[in-house]
């Protein structure tokens, strides 16, 4: 990347940050390797890359958040070396990470001026404040409610209160990193709107994304990193998803799916039949309130749905999130009560409302979020595949060691886990090991129903693929499998008959070959809102 | 391989490093054994350790059943209500009976009875545990005085004294108690399933749950098991003095909760062992044997132990820090 020379003025202006050579380390591994960008004023520049290719930690150095080992960042033409991300946000550079850092039970206005408030006497002033407020909100066109407290918002809103207090501080850079990882397609359309109002009030934008194709529609600027370097500075018109990819892993995919095993007899016995179920309204049946979007109030009851899963078959359900997809899965496990119905899985006749009777019957589920309701972060591996199956390993009350190794060894190969030993905390695995670490977890040969909700969300393109080839695998030696998914694709690459959701109904059915995702998207939004979308 | 890439594995000297904070209270204990050992003349001699082991034997009892409590994420605070309720009714019972075993099991059962009622509290009406055992506390104090009758009780029989005061191949039956308490929660804590199901709840109580662990059950099961330790604790403590006296004093679980934090194990749940409040317990006793040989003012003495546990906690949160 040349240095400004004389006679270049306009380069210097163009560009907003410069990355120079930029290397960061951390212990034995290179996560930033002598990395140059030039991210230039006012456009969306992506940043794209698999889990561990280093394009989370390239922001959090821009931000602040890390500092760099060797290398220069350049800001408006200055090399600056920030310490904190407080002195980053001074040269107005603002990071919003997947983590939101809001203060739950404060107002929306309160977060947005959250250490920039209006003050007089040291008191707050409310009016100022307020007309403060209006005066962003118009600025930035984001719509939203200033008296609302932020911990009652969906993931969406409170993503709109980070971009707010952005504006608030005057901000000219604002990195995102993976925004719409958590949202559902709507809300999806809707960030993108925003994104692309902020680059009108020349503000930059550092979209970091897993998501393909929204990187292809929005940016201007496509970086593509593998490894902690930069593989490719290209622009979204001379690529396609295939070569974006290709970059990424360095190779070519060949075929995104494995093949599917054989559709089961259906004249034969469900191993899973589910009749009439009806669960409550979510959010007072979650118990900890963890799933931030399937507890939001709008959430329709699940009402009286039946499904039959044959051994052998993989079931998709889709639906947008909210659609009760989550709430029926986890009531079929017996995570949450349902209100009504009745879950039987073949041979066993008692009934089971607990996850560990489930278990017993030989269903396992992998939740919707594996941080926080699938494994025990600071635990080992070992620990945290050998969880369920304790009672079988127990001899003489004492949990066997040498059964547990041999246990857990198997199916840690089995699911292909890698980044450690069997004694590593799961906390230092990446995304993808993680997932899979679940799989090794359930992938064990008493089971007989698996129910896997996003099992490939936040999951690096290689390591997707093999979950994919695990649930193929599962399945082609008889395992049922009950899959929920927001990626169309997936469903339909993988399913020999997707269901799909809308306001806790089943509102159809397609069996392969016959998996469109058009179709499967069209029922998930009802008709209405389809012909809108298309045209 | 990118996974790989994405692990951030210290290097060889961060490892070390990684070892020497793990088993910091190790080495941290050793020391200051070899240090007192060097620079005192009282401190390495039988009478003196098998006192400190004597000593210590009440708050082992209590503090080591009570780390499995912390693990699950839960925090008794009642300790010290049922150590001091638990031998009044103990010595009650005594009284009326003039049976020393079906004392001990008086006290044990009322320590039991206090633990599973703090449990079902905290699982069922899921209040937080502190607030729980804060509560209760002033409930089994008054228990004390009305089964006390506001005053001090001595037991009827001599034999009273021959639970904590016996010795056997040297050390007293106090010791040997606390020994094997610490014995059996150290096994149940790190080889039996219940153990794993205690770690897991502490954790991530979600997570467990959906891996089939009775959460529920397990926060009634350890509750319980602190209040049967601490109700045996106080049964020790007032057969050491032959009396037990009503009082309103929580300073017993302020010992008990500091030897199991400047163990190591985390007031935050889901990790820590017993092994590590039997050092810490020992860590601070030495501390304070050795403070009383090199005669230092008790008054300093409570200073540096209060820097002390500050710097064990300080430790917790700093290594937690650095892991996310």
């Amino acid at each position: 990347m040349a240095a400004p020379r004389p006679g270049e003025p306009a380069q210097v202006e163009l560009t907003h940050i410069e990355l120079r050579e930029v290397s960061k380390r951390f212990g034995s591994t290179q996560a930033v390797d002598c990395v140059d960008i030039v991210i230039r004023r006012g456009c969306i520049h992506a940043l794209v890359g698999e889990n561990g290719a280093g394009k989370s930690t390239v922001g959090k150095i821009i931000a602040g958040v890390h500092t760099a080992d060797s290398g220069a960042v350049i800001v408006n033409g200055r090399p600056c070396r920030f310490r904190s991300p407080r002195q980053a946000f001074a040269a107005g550079i603002t990071i919003i990470t997947q983590e939101l850092a809001l203060v739950p039970d404060r107002t929306v206005a309160d977060n947005v001026f959250l250490g920039v408030e209006s003050t007089r006497w040291g008191f707050v002033a409310r009016r100022d404040t307020r007309r403060r407020f209006e005066a962003l909100v118009e600025h930035t066109g984001i719509p939203i409610d200033p008296d609302a407290s932020v911990g009652s918002l969906g993931v969406a809103e409170q993503q709109r209160v980070e971009i707010l207090r952005a504006a608030a501080r005057r901000s000219e850079f604002v990195i995102m990193d993976e925004p719409t990882a958590r949202l559902s397609a709507q809300e999806r359309d809707q960030l993108h709107l925003l994104v692309r109002s902020l680059r009108d009030h020349q503000i930059t934008v550092l979209f970091i994304s897993h998501f393909l194709d929204e990187v292809l529609d929005l940016a201007d600027d496509i970086t593509v990193m593998r490894d902690g370097r930069v593989v490719r500075n290209t622009r979204p018109s001379s690529e396609t998803t295939g070569s974006l990819v290709e970059a990424m892993i360095g190779r070519q995919l060949q075929g995104s799916f494995p093949s599917r095993p054989p559709r089961p007899d259906q004249s034969q016995d469900p191993v899973l039949s589910v009749r009439g179920l009806v669960t409550a309204c979510s959010g007072g049946l979650t118990p900890t309130g963890l799933a931030g979007e399937s507890a939001s109030a709008e959430t329709p009851l699940v009402a009286g749905l039946d499904l039959d899963v044959f051994p052998g078959e993989i079931v998709g359900i889709a639906g947008l999130v909210g659609s009760g997809r989550t709430e029926f899965v986890r009531c079929v496990y017996g995570a949450d009560r349902p209100v009504a119905g009745d879950v039987q899985v073949a041979g066993g006749g008692a009934s089971r409302l607990q996850p560990h009777g489930s278990i017993g019957a030989g269903v396992g589920l992998i939740p919707e979020s594996r941080k926080e309701q699938g494994l025990l972060m600071e635990r080992s591996l070992r620990e945290n595949i050998a969880l369920p199956h304790l009672r079988q390993i127990t001899r003489a009350g004492l949990v066997a060691r040498r059964s547990e190794n041999d246990l857990v060894s198997a199916s840690a190969a089995g699911a292909g886990v890698r980044g450690g030993g069997l004694e590593t905390p799961v906390r230092l695995l990446s995304g993808g090991n993680q997932q899979k670490a679940l799989f090794a977890r359930w992938l064990t040969p008493g089971l007989r129903v698996l129910i896997a909700d996003e099992p490939t969300r936040g999951v690096d393109v290689g390591s997707k693929r093999s979950i994919y080839d695990l649930i193929a695998a599962a399945a082609g030696g008889g395992l049922a499998v009950l899959l929920v998914s927001s990626e169309l694709e997936e469903l339909v690459g993988l399913c020999h008959r997707v269901l799909v959701m809308r306001e806790g109904r089943f509102v159809a059915e397609f069996a392969h070959p016959d998996l469109d995702e058009t179709q499967i998207l069209r029922h998930s939004f009802g008709e209405e809102a389809t012909a809108g979308r298309s045209s | 391989m990118t996974d790989a890439a994405a692990l951030s594995r210290p290097s060889g000297a961060g490892r070390y490093l990684g070892v020497l904070a793990r088993y910091g209270i190790v080495w941290i204990t050793v020391a200051l054994f070899v240090l007192l050992a060097v620079t005192t003349d009282g401190f390495l001699t039988g009478p003196n350790l098998r006192n400190v082991l004597d000593q210590q034997a009440t708050l082992l009892i209590a503090a080591s059943v009570a780390t499995l409590t912390m693990i699950a994420g839960g925090f008794d605070v009642s300790i010290s209500a049922v150590a001091v309720a638990a031998p009044l009714v103990a010595l009650r019972v005594e009284n009326a009976t003039g049976s020393v075993a079906v004392a001990l099991l008086a006290g044990c059962a009322f320590g039991l009875a206090v633990g599973a009622t703090n449990g079902a509290i905290v699982a069922f009406a899921r209040i937080n545990s502190f607030i729980t055992t804060l509560a209760t506390s002033f409930i089994v104090f008054g228990i004390g005085y009305v089964v006390s009758g506001r005053s001090i009780m001595r037991p009827s029989s001599d034999s009273f004294r021959a639970i904590a005061r016996t010795r056997v191949a040297e050390l007293t039956t106090a010791t040997w108690i606390s020994l094997a308490v610490v014995l059996v929660a150290w096994i149940t804590l790190a080889g039996t399933r219940f153990g794993r199901h205690v770690y897991a709840t502490g954790g991530n109580a979600e997570a467990a749950r959906l891996a089939g662990v009775r959460t529920r059950q397990i926060v009634v099961a350890v509750f319980a098991l602190s209040g049967l330790a601490a109700g045996l604790a106080g049964v020790v403590a007032a057969s050491r003095t032959i009396s037990a006296t009503p009082s309103d004093d929580f300073s017993f679980v302020f010992g008990v909760i500091a030897a199991i934090v400047v163990g190591g194990t985390s007031i935050a749940g889901g990790t820590g062992a017993v092994w590590r409040t039997l050092l810490g317990a020992f860590f601070i006793a030495f501390m304070v044997n050795g403070f009383n040989l090199h005669q230092i003012d008790p008054i300093w003495q409570r200073i540096i132990q209060g820097l002390v546990i500050l710097a064990a906690v300080a430790a917790d949160a700093w290594s937690r820090a650095r892991r996310s």
